[in-house]
């Protein structure tokens, strides 16, 4: 579990229809903690726990930013863009840090679609504060192109190449263009929407891009298949619970009266990881753990993911 | 009024009440909380700054430094992360110690004031110029733990950097550049039983700005109070064990125990791992009952594999009836 604590709203500034820049600093005098790029918080949203990608470079900050994109009419980003005005407070976690860039890269290449840019343009400003080489593609809608200004002055800095493009079809081709040109010991980041992150698993495979090379950020996560029933027992309890279809562990856990952290509900965010102590299989459905910590099998999030005779720890 | 010497009532005795075995875990828990223990208590901040002899411990660590300057390694790329690491323990200090640490903030511009060392710096976060020296040698001059930073290539955890003076028979200057695994490979049983792949699991999933411990004990390596026992001062200190056997001194044998420190470095995502090391030597461990007791059926029961790698394997059963006879009919 990450810390709490309140932070108060100094700024709120529209950068298109439906996006909102807001800027958070501390209440008094207390410093913020530094972040790496790709970082984002967890704010507390009326009834939601949502997660917002940090957009600055994460040295020294004295106040945050997030770009948050209103989805629906009651969703906590609604909740976000009525709520908030200079002078209110929130309840903020983190820093948290998924989507942090590889300590020993050569040379970046960043890719975003939508409001995708947030932890890309996180990654942008740090590297360009440290004075190192990346490019930068940019698909947006022409009408949306939350940040295209900073960016754009970003990608001026020398070592640096912003592409921008306002159509899936031309995204696509200019991943085919720049995937298969960039040098040795480069790193692929990318975050916007599904299909997008589809596109760039299959050009990055197809151009020999090895998996390790590429990073995703997720902001949300494809429809599961609700899976077959099982049983899950709970270190300790005598007590034999089922997992009924179309019902996640976490849920069934719930309503057997455990507590579990948990935010996203759909096997992004990392907060749901349970340690497995027996099991007769696992069904890993998350994008947190890495392939080598599935395969260990040595926990679970248990928001999504499923097995056959679990016994997980509390 | 208490009976029990200032280093007995700070030490973090190792073992938990009732424990009367021991096996390598990934013992590992939330750093600041205060454990009470059978003579006073340890833990509650990051930095333990010990009593009277702080500044004494920081003359003999300013010491090392001076004259082995190879016990400072940093591999290139690691520059922003020993700002990080200051950064991070300088703001802790002042937040745990508000009445003799101070640290004034303004953007990137600082002012290190530590009134027990008389430390009075201002500095501009990464320039190293604006500093006496680089940042991570400037740390280890204001707090007594020995720091290693390590950073993840391709799901593995490398040291690469650290300074180091106080040491358990390794270096530094060996261990730099070499991953977890490596590192670990002449710890009996540690990767075999998979430890070291869990310990890594553990370091990976530390949240930015996290701190967690665990501590770690063997038989020290040499007599007298010093603590640097590195490999590169072997020839100084290898004859003192050898010699105490020899006088059958088993009370001057120390119990060496180290309180270990994890933290995510915010900035960086670099995993910070800071070494406190305490002594306390058996003749003082025998004047506390519960202590005396447990340590001694620790001992006793411990795997030889275990008892060779801590260091007192030719002579366990030695220390074990030492712990046994009672103080005061030895006079
Ligand atoms: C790491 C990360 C970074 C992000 N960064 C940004 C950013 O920079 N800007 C931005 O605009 N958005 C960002 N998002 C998305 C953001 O967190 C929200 O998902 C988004 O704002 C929609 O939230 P909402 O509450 O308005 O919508 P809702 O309609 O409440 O929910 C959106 C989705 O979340 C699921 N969901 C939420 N709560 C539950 C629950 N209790 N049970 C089951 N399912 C649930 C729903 O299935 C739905 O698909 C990020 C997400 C992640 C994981
Ligand atoms: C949770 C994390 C860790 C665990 C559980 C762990 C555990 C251990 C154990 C059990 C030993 C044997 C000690 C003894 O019996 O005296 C050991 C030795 C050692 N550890 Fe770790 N360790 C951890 C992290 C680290 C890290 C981060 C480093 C630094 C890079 C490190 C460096 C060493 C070294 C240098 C030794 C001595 C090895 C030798 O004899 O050459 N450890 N560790
Ligand atoms: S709640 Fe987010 S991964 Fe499970």
């Amino acid at each position: 579990m990450t810390d709490q604590r309140r932070l108060r709203v100094t700024e709120v500034r529209s950068l298109c229809p439906e996006i909102r820049q807001i800027t958070l600093e501390p209440l008094e005098g207390t410093a913020l903690m530094g972040f790496q790029p790709g970082s984002h918080l967890i704010l507390h949203a009326g009834e939601h726990r949502n997660a917002y990608s940090l957009t600055g470079d994460g040295i020294m900050p004295s106040r945050y930013t997030v770009s948050v994109l209103k989805r629906n009419d009651d969703g906590g980003s609604a909740w976000l863009h009525q709520h908030l005005a200079p002078g209110s407070e929130i309840t903020a976690e983190g820093p948290v840090s998924m989507f942090a860039p590889v300590h020993n890269q050569q040379h970046a290449l960043l890719v975003a679609g939508g409001i995708g840019i947030t932890p890309v343009l996180s990654h942008a400003s740090a590297l360009a504060a440290l004075q190192k080489s990346a490019e930068v593609i940019y698909a947006y809608k022409p009408h949306r192109a939350a940040h295209v200004d900073q960016l754009r002055e970003i990608c001026h800095s020398a070592g640096f190449r912003l592409t921008e493009v306002t159509s899936a079809g031309n995204c696509r081709k200019a991943l085919r263009d720049r995937m298969s040109d960039q040098p040795v010991g480069s790193h692929a980041y990318v975050c916007g929407p599904m299909s997008m992150l589809e596109s760039f698993l299959e050009i990055g495979a197809a151009a020999g891009w090895p998996e390790y090379r590429l990073h995703l950020e997720r902001f949300e996560a494809p429809e599961l298949d609700p899976g077959e029933e099982f049983a899950l027992r709970v270190s300790g309890s005598p007590e034999d619970l089922r997992v009924p279809v179309g019902v996640s562990i976490l849920e069934t856990l719930e309503s057997a009266g455990y507590s579990v952290p948990n935010m996203c509900r759909q096997g992004v965010c990392g907060q749901c990881q349970i340690s497995v102590r027996s099991a007769g299989s696992l069904e890993h459905r998350d994008y947190v753990l890495t392939e080598e910590e599935k395969a260990a099998g040595g926990s679970l999030m248990v928001c999504v993911s499923r097995g056959t005779d679990v016994e997980v720890a509390l | 009024m208490t009976k029990f010497s200032e280093r007995a009532q700070g030490f973090p005795w190792p073992f938990a009440e009732g424990e009367t075995d021991f096996r390598y875990s990934v013992n590992v828990e939330p750093a600041r909380v205060r454990r009470t223990t059978a003579t006073g208590g340890w833990g509650e901040h990051l930095v333990d700054l010990g009593g009277s002899d702080y500044t004494q411990l920081m003359q003999q660590r300013r010491e090392v430094i001076a004259a082995h300057p190879e016990r400072r390694r940093v591999l290139p790329g690691m520059e922003m992360a020993c700002w990080d690491l200051l950064l991070y323990y300088l703001r802790d200090m002042a937040a745990a110690y508000p009445e003799s640490m101070h640290l004034g903030e303004e953007g990137k511009n600082f002012h290190w004031r530590n009134d027990l060392l008389g430390t009075d710096q201002a500095f501009t976060f990464g320039q190293e110029e604006s500093l006496p020296t680089d940042p991570l040698t400037f740390l280890a001059s204001e707090i007594p733990d020995d720091l290693v930073l390590l950073t993840e290539r391709d799901g593995e955890l490398f040291f690469d950097a650290g300074l180091v003076t106080f040491a358990a028979s390794w270096s530094v200057s060996f261990n730099v550049g070499m991953s977890m695994t490596e590192i670990h490979g002449p710890v009996p049983r540690m990767t075999a039983e998979g430890m070291t792949r869990r310990a890594e699991i553990f370091m990976r999933q530390l949240q930015p700005g996290q701190a967690y411990r665990r501590l770690n004990w063997s038989t020290s390596k040499h007599r007298g109070e010093r603590l640097d026992t590195s490999l590169e001062t072997y020839r100084e200190w290898e004859s003192e064990i050898p010699q105490l056997v020899e006088e059958e001194d088993w009370g001057s044998l120390q119990l060496r125990n180290e309180l270990q420190h994890f933290v995510r470095l915010p900035m960086t995502g670099t995993v910070a791992f800071a070494i406190r090391t305490y002594i306390l030597p058996l003749a003082e461990i025998r004047e506390i009952p519960e202590w005396r007791d447990q340590l001694a059926s620790i001992l006793r029961e411990l795997p030889e594999d275990l008892a060779t790698y801590k260091g007192f394997g030719d002579f366990r059963e030695e220390i074990v009836d030492y712990l046994a006879q009672p103080a005061d009919s030895m006079g």
